[in-house]
């Protein structure tokens, strides 16, 4: 048994000065949080950027299925922060700048996830890796392990320059125009606890691609995206990035704008601490629903926000750094551990042909191949991880990256040893093909333990694996490229606004009873860094959604004409045919028929405690509410329509039209005298609904309230394709609000 | 036993019917639901799509209990990770908790009297590489208190080998012939566990 007491006492020097004095300043705010010394919004602060999240139930109530029940932890009421109790399990996001791991960094991981956690590593949308379950006291020490092996969570939440990601080909990849490694680690680091990061409103995200067309960075959903450009100056090739600002995905996405086609490379550093200090400086403070970088940008307009950012950059003191790091553009080359060959013909394992087609990736350096690990939603254990660590030091040695569809990456296979690869990977069940299929689907983690959402994304995206490779859809050629991305909730952290069939997970009330639903999202591109958003169709019950990606699919694989994207067939066929299929598959039986539309996937608790069952009077409101929600949801489709004809303006109004609908329905149940003008509806639903707080929701407080009472002063304005689109996504969400609203008040609904 | 974050396997009969997740996923939300277990359960987690992982498992504020797909084989697993008792009672502790949750499931109508444990092999582990090393140095700092654990639940021959490497959790698979009835080994091992 060992003497050594605790881990500090164990690593000793192997963690880095700074980073070890940070976590024993963490260790002491726990100390004295538990001993009420930190008023606990500021610890939560605290413990954010220390990536020490929150779960779902951590306020201490769990509906068991029957009833909420309260779970009585020791350390009773004491909380890490508001409404979030002390020992409920948490989760610790760990940032993977760049998605770059060692293998003895995997090792560590493997280690603090079986010792910490559930044995489980998650790898998130945005190549970080999460741990759940993990109590606040063990943090120090988890953290401890990881920096000694060259990892901080240092920042990995809270209102910070959150995981810089970048395209995991980089310095590998036949597109790009360079390797952006150097400059995402050179960003990371000068970033990270700088001065100028640390008076945010809200997260600032950065991500970096080599190239504009494929999918790979997602450059334009971020609040800083930098897509590697060259040019030619006097004969010389000058290296630069083309820097886009103000996107984000979220409730209502945006994309990002073109800040500046050619930043010079030295450039970069500098106009991203200049971005900082103007985002800092403006952005919302006190509306965190308003308060991310893209709506300083929205605010200011693109060319203002650039004219701030440059005279901010014009004031800034010169630093080393800033170009320091282009001295050295190799440091973060890798160098492939065994010689280049071809693969050799004759006898190859079985399923190595079928694994070889999707998951292998010939690199730019002939001989050579990147080998994608497909991970069943995001998930590898840490067995899978210590075997993983000892495939890569024997065939290519610390050439790991986790990728933003949540798998992983070993890139300088020698492409003689790919068969010997596939062999290892199988012993390890880290074999499994279809890399980027169909089959290989995304999900954030939903209400499996995040404690914003609404329905089981994880569970569904299991599901629809089952059922596609049942129906055969992920081996049918014409459809195995789509790609399905789900969210548990309107925070979008599964990225579904950029898949060809994207799902938002959300409720319905079916004759008085709570129903997990998912709103079906099409049109998205994945391609082109994430360069178009689709817009939902409408709400299907969860356990109707297997159906409907069938019966897309297979119609798509039947009548697709050459090359036709699943977003240039959904035009084609039109979206009413796609609305039909969903309205065909909206209509579910009672409770008493058949319970089983009223849990969700994989969690047999009843979805929701009804009230609306209390008595014949509930069942007098909800006609017509509900009849009217749905009349607003009609809408809202019905200025998609518009949109796809170009008719922006009269898009838009039909969207407010849908928000008006809503808000009216919601009125009348407390003054049946609400008359139809638009100036009445908000007066009455301003005072019943939002003044009474009765419209927030328990997350997003009174956003989509205010989205309606912008649309409304925003009426007369001429619309943009761009401005009509944002309206659609607001007006789809204050609907879905207006139905949770309803939801959770039911009966009380017309109390006075 | 110094260590505190302990955990004990115990197999599911080879000859056994296994507990598919859609199976036993409603039964662990019963046990959270009407108490089963006299201790905090706050949820339950499925990792069932990952090969040889954790399956699917009811998490709590002191233990963990998984239905475990580690290694190929599955099991029950008990995981403490505090509250513990004192050092002396810390084993038999967790061979309470693991009986009682396994006899549980035995018994549970869900499996319909198909689900079986082998109760003549137990895998024990120390869930903290700072208090034990994977090595023979914890092996023979443990050996005692484990066959005094082996010695009460078997009353024969037994046979302890330490299993796994360097960088696995410290781990000793217990064994022997005399394959006693599960009641017998929660009997033996003290009965139902206390509340924490």
């Amino acid at each position: 048994m060992s003497r050594v007491q605790t881990w500090k006492e164990a690593l000793g020097t192997r963690v880095p000065e700074a980073w070890g004095r940070e976590i024993d300043i963490f260790e002491t705010q726990i100390e004295l949080r538990k001993k009420g010394r930190i008023e606990e919004k500021l610890f939560a602060e605290t413990r954010l950027r220390r990536g020490a999240y929150g779960q779902r139930y951590d306020n201490g109530q769990r509906h068991d299925g029957e009833k909420t029940q309260t779970l009585a932890f020791p350390s009773g009421e004491a909380t890490k922060g508001p409404s979030t109790l002390w020992d409920a399990p948490g989760m610790e996001r760990i940032k993977i700048p760049y998605g770059r791991l060692t293998a003895d960094q995997l090792d560590v991981l493997a280690a603090v996830a079986e010792e910490y956690s559930d044995r489980i590593l998650h790898v998130t949308t945005r190549q970080d890796i999460q741990l759940h379950f993990v109590h606040i006291e063990d943090t120090p020490d988890l953290q401890r392990r990881l920096a000694a092996a060259g990892i901080t969570t240092r920042e990995a939440c809270g209102n910070t320059v959150r995981n810089v990601t970048a395209c995991p080909y980089a310095g590998v990849c036949r597109t790009e125009s360079f390797d952006v490694q150097p400059y995402a680690q050179a960003l990371t680091f000068f970033l990270l606890g700088h001065d100028d990061t640390q008076d945010f409103g809200r997260k600032f995200k950065v991500a970096f691609s080599g190239c504009r067309d494929e999918a790979c960075g997602l450059t334009n959903f971020h609040d800083l995206g930098a897509i590697a450009r060259t040019r030619n100056v006097d004969g010389r090739t000058k290296r630069g990035f083309e820097v886009v600002i103000g996107g984000g995905l979220g409730s209502v996405p945006q994309n990002a704008l073109l800040f500046d086609e050619f930043l010079p490379e030295e450039e970069l550093l500098p106009i991203a601490q200049a971005m900082s200090r103007v985002f800092s400086r403006l952005g919302e403070r006190q509306n965190r629903a308003r308060a991310r970088f893209k709506f300083v940008v929205k605010k200011l307009g693109i060319e203002e926000t650039k004219r701030l950012v440059l005279e901010e950059r014009a004031k800034l003191r010169p630093d080393p750094r800033w170009t320091a790091f282009l001295a050295d553009l190799h440091a973060t080359d890798e160098r492939p551990l065994r010689a280049a060959g071809p693969l050799a013909s004759g006898t190859l394992p079985d399923g190595f042909a079928a694994w070889r087609e999707t998951n292998v990736i010939p690199q730019r350096q002939d001989g050579y191949a990147m080998a994608v690990i497909t991970l069943p939603l995001g998930d590898l254990t840490s067995e899978q991880a210590r075997d993983l660590a000892n495939i890569a030091r024997k065939f290519t040695g610390d050439t790991l990256r986790t990728t933003v569809d949540q798998n992983l990456l070993l890139r300088w296979v020698s492409e003689a040893d790919l068969p010997d690869v596939y062999a290892a990977l199988v012993e390890a069940h880290l074999a499994k093909p279809g890399a980027g299929t169909i089959a290989d689907i995304t999900a954030c983690p939903g209400t499996d333990t995040c404690k914003l959402g609404i329905s089981s994304s994880r569970a569904l995206a299991a599901e629809l694996g089952k059922e596609l490779a049942a129906s055969g859809l992920d081996r049918d050629p014409n459809v195995r490229h789509l790609h399905i991305k789900a969210s548990g909730c309107f925070n979008s952290c599964g990225q579904h606004h950029v898949a060809d069939l994207g799902f938002l997970g959300v409720s319905r009330n079916v004759g008085g009873r709570r129903v997990p639903h998912f709103q079906l999202v099409v049109g998205g591109q994945w391609t082109h860094n994430g360069g178009a958003y689709g817009l939902a169709i409408g709400a299907v019950p969860s356990k109707r959604v297997p159906e409907i990606v069938k019966r897309l699919a297979a119609r798509y694989s039947k009548e697709r004409t050459a090359d036709e994207s699943f977003a240039d067939f959904t035009k084609r066929i039109g979206k009413k045919t796609i609305r039909a299929i969903v309205e065909e598959l909206q209509q579910i039986p009672s409770y008493e028929q058949d319970p089983s539309n009223f849990s969700d996937w994989g969690d047999p608790r009843e979805y929701t405690i009804s009230d609306m069952a209390e008595g014949e009077c509930a069942g007098e409101v909800v006609p017509y509410v509900e009849v009217e929600l749905a009349s607003a949801e009609r809408e809202i489709f019905e200025s998609q329509l518009l949109l796809d004809d170009g008719l922006a303006d009269k898009a838009a109004a039909r969207a407010l039209s849908a928000m008006l609908i809503s808000a009216r329905a919601l009125a009348r149940e407390k003054n049946a005298n609400v008359g139809s003008g638009a100036d009445e509806i908000v007066a009455e639903f301003r005072k019943h609904f939002y003044d009474t707080q009765l419209f927030f929701d328990p997350f997003a407080g009174g956003k989509f309230a205010q989205y309606f009472f912008r649309a409304v002063d925003e009426q007369k304005q001429a619309q943009t394709k761009e401005s009509a689109h944002q309206l659609i996504e607001e007006a789809t969400l204050f609907v879905d609000a207006a139905h949770q609203c309803y939801t959770r008040l039911g009966s009380a609904l017309r109390a006075s | 036993m110094d260590a505190q974050k302990l955990q004990l396997k115990i197999f599911v009969a080879r000859d056994s019917a296994g507990a598919p997740a859609e199976t036993i996923i409603p039964v662990f939300h019963t046990w959270i639901r009407e108490h089963a277990i006299p201790e905090l359960l706050v949820d339950v987690t499925n990792y069932a799509h990952v090969p040889e992982g954790p399956g699917v498992v009811v998490i709590g504020h002191a233990t963990d209990y998984f239905y475990d797909e580690g290694g190929g084989r599955a099991g029950l697993l008990c995981n403490r990770k505090r509250q513990s008792p004192p050092p002396a009672e810390r084993l038999g502790d967790l061979a309470r908790r693991t009986f009682y949750a396994a006899s549980l499931l035995e018994r549970d109508p869900a499996f319909a009297g198909k689900l079986r444990f082998a109760t003549g092999e137990l895998l024990f582990r120390i869930n903290d590489r700072l208090a034990a090393s994977n090595d023979d140095a914890t092996f023979a700092a443990v050996k005692p208190e484990l066959e005094g654990l082996a010695r009460r639940l078997y009353e024969s021959p037994f046979d302890l080998t330490r299993v796994g490497g360097p960088k696995d959790l410290f781990a000793v698979r217990i064994t022997s012939p005399n394959a006693v009835p599960l009641a017998t080994l929660l009997e033996r091992a003290g009965g139902a566990p206390a509340a924490i």
